[in-house]
């Protein structure tokens, strides 16, 4: 996929996906010229697959399945660097926020990658006990991933320095935290919300 | 004795650098005839000129010579300064130390020594130098404009508006050249024709231009301020002063299928045509090569259909020699021809982009045509091979541009500009269409110009893509264009509708031999050569000839435009004068030794030596001798090389100052 030859027509180019972008993270695409700024900055370039100026690029072509098929959206760090740093006021942090959302929409191929896999599981943790749970949420998610001993070492000084409960601390407003969940939930239904 | 000054110049560090200037001076000083020898840092500063003024004054002197860099850097300075101060400039001479041996030579030792005999030998030789006065010659206030194009009409205007005759030869039948051409221009999007057609028209009607279109230039004679320049008016085979313009021969013309030059063979014309509706003068010309009465000698239609009895097949080719006194050439620019492999040239084509094999592949100036409100599809962007309309339009930028390969290196500067134009012009007319732009760099220098570009990509939705394209072909009635996007670094393939290629700007074919006509220079690509690139930039190295245009170089319109008015602004600057001085640096004739056998006429490239009879007080022809004409005369020396009696010498460089150095050596 990485490698393989681009067919452009205006089929193959899926525009409307780039406009979506656009629409979400409030930033022109088109008015990247690729002077690659944001990529001689990003702290996680070396991280990544696609340069943060590639991806910009791929959204221009329309190519959104190679987008999201690589980790490189995963792989950012919303350090904003390249936002700050842009020639043309392309907020490139906003767009990759905009990318992640949309590859979880779209079923993307990365829908099922660890990090996505781990955001879910906080939110769920939230959504449940109206604050997070490091503990569960360590536990649910070195389960669900398979890998059983994932930082397992951790655990016990991260205990001893009181950094992580054994037992969950409610939040006494969850009823609040429910409020707004649902809130957004009718929003989305409204087409409000992304 | 001579009380000769020697001036010796540090510039700067130039030549103190690697010459030991203090010791030079101290050499020269020695010398018998030498009144003064110094130095200082810079001699062509004000206070050096002051030194030198001084010293004239102080020290009686009654030669310089100025040890500093070429004279054609500094010897009008250091003369203008001499003659202020009362001395006759041409006693004043330059010893190049700088170019001549500074900068070339790297051990002090003898970078020094070499120094001394350069400012030795200019001693010799100003000693022997003769007072001179300046020539005056009178200035034919008329000019002559080679090219009607953009650049051609400016600058005729702008002369003809400052009062001055203006003859404006044009070798089409039509003024208005690749403007009349083109659909909308950048970066304003205004129709081409709109602006351009008024300015035809003014010069069709202004009193002080004569127009000379279907013509060329023959000859050029004479010098600056007294040009002699013969024009080749073509036979038109229509009496322009009884032909009304009607168009009723081209309607009746049965020849129809010929396909015009103008529309890029995309349209087809008659036999007796004008290139296009809005030509000036509209007056038909016959094209002799197709027309069935010169072919055949049967037909005749278009003498019988005419009305004021206007067509004249029996036209002769008509030569009228004019002076004029400055001459502009605007000759402008061909397109790269993308196949074809002139004969010789080292320029080659591409054969890889398929041009004149698919006929969906074009070149920039046809989608013009295409897009043009008065083009062959009336602007409507339709494919040459089947009419149909392209939705998918594919540009490639630079083609022959920047390919050393190919033969060019250069930028053809105006290629970005117009294939941004372009997209928006398609996009606008074909609104479901996707236009894509394979290119390498996108150039934008100019007002407005980077936004225009900007504004084509980001609202008008062009896709660029950075990469050239490797190679087009037929795929069914798509053409398959494989490039690559080295932003991505993926391969890219996309399949056109129309292709169209920006290709390179060339001089004009001929521009060579117009060049050798008119005796200016040109570079390898035949552009011709300004005398400056910087501080002359509208000056020949041929005085009185002046260049605008893109036949100096590749140029947009407002480029093209300005450089035609400073062109004019520079004419007009010879014309405020009556009188044009010279330098006296001229050959003469020593008339009592002169065998007038004429070696010297044979040789003479500036045609300055004529035979002048000696007559006695009854008017009896004693005998003739070669007379050297002081306002024709480039002082070039080669009749005093050629002269077997040794009776021409080049004032400033007689056989006595040349034995002189060399003796001194």
């Amino acid at each position: 996929m990485k490698n393989s030859k681009m067919h452009l027509s205006t089929e193959t180019m899926n525009l409307g996906f780039v406009r979506k972008v656009e629409a979400l993270s409030g930033s022109s695409v088109r008015r990247c010229f690729q002077c690659g700024k944001c990529s001689a900055g990003c702290p996680m370039r070396t991280f990544m697959e696609h340069p943060p100026n590639r991806i910009v690029r791929l959204l221009q072509l329309g190519q959104y399945e190679r987008v999201l098929a690589g980790r490189s959206i995963w792989y950012c760090a919303s350090c904003e660097t390249c936002s700050t740093r842009c020639p043309n006021k392309v907020d490139l942090a906003a767009i990759m926020d905009a990318l992640r959302k949309l590859s979880w929409d779209a079923d993307g191929p990365s829908k099922e990658s660890l990090v996505q896999l781990a955001n879910r599981l906080f939110i769920e943790n939230i959504k449940t006990y109206g604050r997070q749970y490091e503990m569960r949420l360590a536990a649910a998610f070195n389960l669900r991933s398979g890998k059983l001993l994932k930082d397992f070492m951790l655990g016990p000084k991260l205990l001893t320095k009181g950094k992580l409960k054994m037992f969950h601390q409610k939040n006494r407003n969850i009823s609040e935290i429910e409020r707004i969940f649902s809130r957004i939930e009718e929003m989305r239904k409204k087409g409000e919300a992304p | 004795m001579s009380r000769i000054g020697v001036f010796v110049c540090h510039c700067g560090e130039n030549i103190s650098r690697t010459v030991d200037v203090e010791r030079v001076a101290a050499e020269i000083g020695k010398l018998p005839g030498v009144a003064l020898a110094t130095d200082y840092k810079y001699m062509c500063s004000d206070p050096g000129q002051g030194l030198l003024k001084k010293a004239i004054a102080e020290h009686r002197l009654d030669g310089l010579v100025v040890a500093a860099c070429s004279p054609r850097m500094h010897e009008k300075t250091f003369r203008n300064a001499a003659k202020a101060a009362g001395l006759n400039p041409f006693l004043c001479e330059m010893a190049n130390i700088r170019e001549h041996c500074s900068w070339v030579h790297e051990d002090r030792e003898e970078a020094t020594a070499k120094a001394i005999d350069i400012v030795r030998l200019m001693v010799e030789r100003v000693k022997k130098d003769k007072a001179l006065q300046p020539i005056t010659v009178p200035i034919t206030k008329r000019a002559l404009v080679i090219g009607g194009g953009i650049a051609g009409i400016q600058a005729a205007l702008d002369i003809a508006d400052c009062g001055h005759q203006v003859l404006l030869v044009e070798r089409e039948p039509s003024i208005g050249g690749h403007m009349a051409q083109l659909s909308e221009t950048f970066p304003t999007l205004d129709c081409s024709q709109c602006i351009m057609t008024p300015k035809m028209v003014d010069v069709a009607n202004h009193p002080n231009i004569t127009l000379h279109t279907w013509s060329e230039i023959e000859n050029v004679d004479g010098y600056i301020g007294n040009f002699q320049v013969t024009i080749r008016k073509k036979a038109r085979s229509v009496d322009m002063d009884k032909c009304t313009g009607c168009g009723v021969c081209m309607a009746k013309c049965p020849q129809k299928k010929i396909k015009s030059t103008f529309d890029r063979g995309l349209g087809t014309r008659p036999a007796i045509y004008v290139p296009f509706p809005q030509a000036v003068p509209n007056t038909p010309v016959i094209d002799r090569e197709n027309c069935t009465y010169f072919k055949s000698g049967k037909c005749g239609v278009c003498a019988k259909v005419c009305g004021p009895g206007a067509v004249d097949y029996d036209q002769q080719d008509e030569l009228i020699t004019e002076p004029v006194g400055a001459i502009v050439v605007a000759t402008g620019f061909e397109l790269y021809t993308i196949n074809e492999k002139p004969k010789g040239s080292p320029i080659k084509g591409y054969g890889e982009f398929g041009h004149g094999t698919i006929p969906d592949v074009i070149d920039g100036m046809t989608f013009e045509r295409l897009a043009s409100a008065s083009g062959p599809t009336g602007g409507k962007i339709l494919r040459p091979s089947d009419g149909r309309e392209p939705k998918q339009v594919v540009f490639v930028q630079c083609v022959g541009s920047r390919a050393r390969e190919k033969g060019i290196s250069y930028c053809s500067k105006v290629c970005c500009m117009y294939t941004a134009k372009h997209t928006m012009l398609y996009k606008h007319k074909v609104h479901d269409g996707q236009a894509y732009v394979f290119f390498m760099d996108a150039r934008t220098p100019g007002k407005s110009y980077d936004e225009f570009w900007r504004r084509a990509v980001e609202e008008e939705e062009a896709v660029y893509i950075r990469g050239m394209v490797s190679r087009l072909y037929q795929k069914g009635d798509k053409i398959v264009v494989m490039g690559s996007d080295i932003s991505v670094g993926v391969q890219v393939e996309i399949e056109a509708d129309l292709v169209v290629l920006a290709t390179a700007v060339q001089p004009r074919q001929g521009a060579d031999a117009l060049a050798q006509k008119l005796g200016i220079s040109y570079d390898t690509y035949n552009f011709y050569s300004e005398a400056h690139a910087k501080l002359k930039p509208v000056e020949c190295a041929t005085a009185g000839i002046y260049l605008a245009g893109a036949c100096q170089g590749p140029k947009d319109i407002p480029d093209t435009v300005s450089q035609a008015s400073a062109a004019a602004a520079k004419v007009m600057t010879l014309f405020s004068r009556d009188q044009l001085e010279r330098e006296p640096i001229v050959a003469r004739v020593n008339e009592r030794n002169c065998v007038a056998c004429f070696y010297c006429k044979k040789v003479c490239p500036y045609g300055a030596v004529e035979e002048k009879e000696i007559r006695d007080r009854q008017g009896n022809l004693v005998r003739v001798v070669a007379y050297v004409n002081p306002g024709v005369c480039g002082g070039c020396g080669t009749c005093q090389a050629t002269c077997p009696s040794k009776s021409v010498e080049l004032e400033g460089y007689t056989d006595e100052q040349v034995m002189a150095m060399i003796e001194a050596l």
